[in-house]
């Protein structure tokens, strides 16, 4: 204690680091000359960081809420505080309401089929079967398209005369052909299916490593046991990374849950009329094609608190079993 | 034990089909993307899958042209690098306080960036447009370096700071008896040391800051010597009325940066899409 009296640098920040000072065992001659030396807590130097965090990213999120009780109109008009008329405008509107439900469906369908599919693919990669490489390659290059460039492929693609339609009318499934992203029955499966296309890829490359790293051994001990691949994936596989599964499910429905707004813009505006608008779009769109910034930070306030309860539940669902 | 043997091959057999099969309908569009870019419509309507008739190489020249797909880049590269040198300038540092902190503070930081990194930017989006034009710096690519560091601060400090922690104490005590102070233990010793996990980081924040459209389209919007690559990108859709060669060059166009990258630095590359996702 007289030690840390007498170091005169910045009492303030090393009564709160040095808190155990006193209670430390005898060999506090060295420890506190050590301590000494240290001078400041060097926590000190994450701050400039972390007000950086704070202003850019905190601060914003936390205005959403309050955004959301103004009648904010445009990005510069003048705002008043204006109570919970922006939520009861949007759950009177019935728009919202196609716009959680599409956003359930989204979230419903995509999440369990990556998270199931880019398991049973880990799993596959894990075992090193021929051409392994090959196959790493192809899932990482779908991961590294950028949004806008995956859109613009689709684009492409789903055309009247894309490649979709042509392939059909090969194979002999010419009744199937359709205007993909102008009919309201495909617009929002095609959405989904975009994000599923690259995305179980790289969950398996994810699942791969995870499971490489817990669990070559024990698996390969199952294979002897007779185990078939089925139950030694499902049964001991699955089980090992419990825990680390519920993490990706975790943040995949943050992801499909949010950022499905670019997606939807680069290729159906939300249309045909409400048929592909999901809430991340429906946020975008009330704040910056319909000048309803006070609507569009209420759909913000919904999409957070979906998304924490969401992702509290699927984190207690996917405990990994200590 | 035959029976159950023969179930074995039926499943690993289907199991290479199933793969395969996601394999073909991923490798498809990709291919459709190269093949288109060198052809016209007439020819991608008439046989999408086809090789082109004759290369038409000046799709590239013509998409280049168009939207101005020079400055595009210049306007990526620009904000990318700047991004990562004040990411660098201020996560290093951070991540030392973190991981060395015997206080409050680092654990505040660290617990405070690992829940930033569960909740994507988008959610903050029209609030950041509204700070943008509060600091009069909307329309701005300077305002886009701004907040992409931001961005990358939780997933940056946290990687760094597992790596630091895995170091030794005993690196810095010498160094401190010759009378260096932090930052200099910082600058000399630990930035060697750490070189590896910095180009983890360095890889994974140029793809993300690379590849982000949204806030670059709202907060630069689409004035030509402000967009960035992603951005100018769909413009192709409406300015050239659907031409699909064009469209596909110019994707080919913005996606060879990154691609490059891939091919150059594959097992870091892939080391880094995958430490950057498994660590959140």
């Amino acid at each position: 204690m007289t030690a840390e009296a007498s170091a005169p640098a910045s009492p303030a920040a090393r009564g709160v680091g040095g808190g155990g000072g006193p209670t430390r065992p005898p060999a506090s001659a060295s420890r506190s000359r050590r301590s000494r030396r240290e001078g400041r807590d060097p926590g000190l130097l994450a701050l400039p960081a972390f007000l950086w965090f704070l202003v850019f990213l905190v601060g914003p999120l936390i205005s959403v809420f309050y955004l959301s009780l103004t009648d904010a109109t445009t990005l510069i008009a003048p705002m008043e505080f204006s109570g919970f008329g922006n939520f009861v405008a949007m759950f009177t509107d019935p728009t919202f309401w196609i716009a959680l439900r599409n956003t359930a469906v989204q979230v419903v369908v995509v999440v369990p089929l990556m998270v199931v599919g880019g398991f049973m693919i880990g799993y596959y990669l894990m075992l090193r079967p021929p051409l392994a490489g090959v196959l790493r390659v192809l899932f990482f290059t779908s991961a590294l398209l950028s949004v806008s460039a995956k859109a613009m492929i689709f684009y492409a693609v789903l055309q009247p005369n894309g490649l979709l339609n042509q392939t059909l009318e090969a194979v002999g499934l010419g009744s199937l052909t359709t205007t993909w992203l102008a009919n309201s029955d495909t617009a929002l499966p095609v959405i989904m299916a975009i994000d599923l296309w690259s995305g179980i890829g790289f969950l398996g490359i994810l699942f791969a490593a995870q499971l490489t790293s817990v669990s070559g051994e024990v698996l390969e001990a199952a294979r002897i046991d007779g185990c078939g691949h089925w139950r030694t994936m499902w049964h001991i596989a699955f089980g090992m990374v419990r825990g680390f599964v519920g993490v990706v499910a975790m943040l995949q429905f943050l992801w499909t849950l949010f950022l499905s707004a670019t997606t939807v813009l680069l290729l159906t505006k939300g249309g045909p009329g409400t048929s592909s608008t999901t809430l991340s779009y429906l946020l975008f769109a009330k704040a910056f094609q319909q000048n309803d910034i006070g609507y569009s930070q209420a759909v913000g306030v919904v999409l957070f608190v979906v998304g924490v309860g969401g992702a509290v539940a699927i984190r207690a669902a996917l405990r990994s079993r200590a | 034990m035959t029976g159950s043997r023969a179930l074995s091959i039926g499943t690993r057999t289907l199991s290479h089909v199933a793969v395969w099969f996601y394999a073909a309908l991923l490798l498809l569009p990709l291919y459709f993307l190269v093949v288109s870019s060198l052809k016209d419509n007439t020819e991608i309507y008439a046989d999408g899958f086809g090789l082109p008739p004759k290369w038409r190489w000046e799709n590239y020249v013509n998409a280049w042209n168009y939207v101005d797909l020079g400055h595009a880049l210049f306007n990526s590269a620009y904000v990318t690098v700047l991004s990562e040198i004040l990411i660098i300038v201020l996560a290093v540092p951070a991540a030392y306080g973190v991981a060395r902190s015997r206080g409050w503070i680092g654990k505040l930081v660290e617990r405070s960036l690992t829940l930033g990194f569960l909740i994507p930017g988008f959610a903050a989006l029209v609030p950041t447009v509204l700070l943008a034009i509060g600091l009069g710096l909307f329309r701005t690519r300077e305002f886009l370096i701004l907040d992409y560091v931001a961005g990358a601060m939780p997933l940056s400090v946290i990687l760094l700071a597992q790596y630091v922690r895995a170091l030794p104490h005993e690196l810095e005590e010498s160094a401190r008896v010759d009378g260096a102070n932090r930052l200099q233990i910082l600058w000399r010793i630990y930035l060697p040391l750490i070189m590896p996990a910095l180009a983890t980081v360095m890889l994974l924040n140029f793809i993300n800051i690379w590849n982000e459209y949204l806030i670059a389209l709202v907060i630069g919007g689409p004035s030509v010597d402000i967009r960035t690559a992603q951005v100018a990108l769909p413009t192709l859709v409406t300015n050239q009325a659907a031409q699909f060669g064009l469209l596909t060059a110019g994707t080919v166009i913005v996606l060879i940066p990154v691609y490059l990258c891939y091919l150059a630095l594959r097992k870091r590359m892939e080391n880094a899409l995958v430490s950057g996702a498994l660590k959140g």
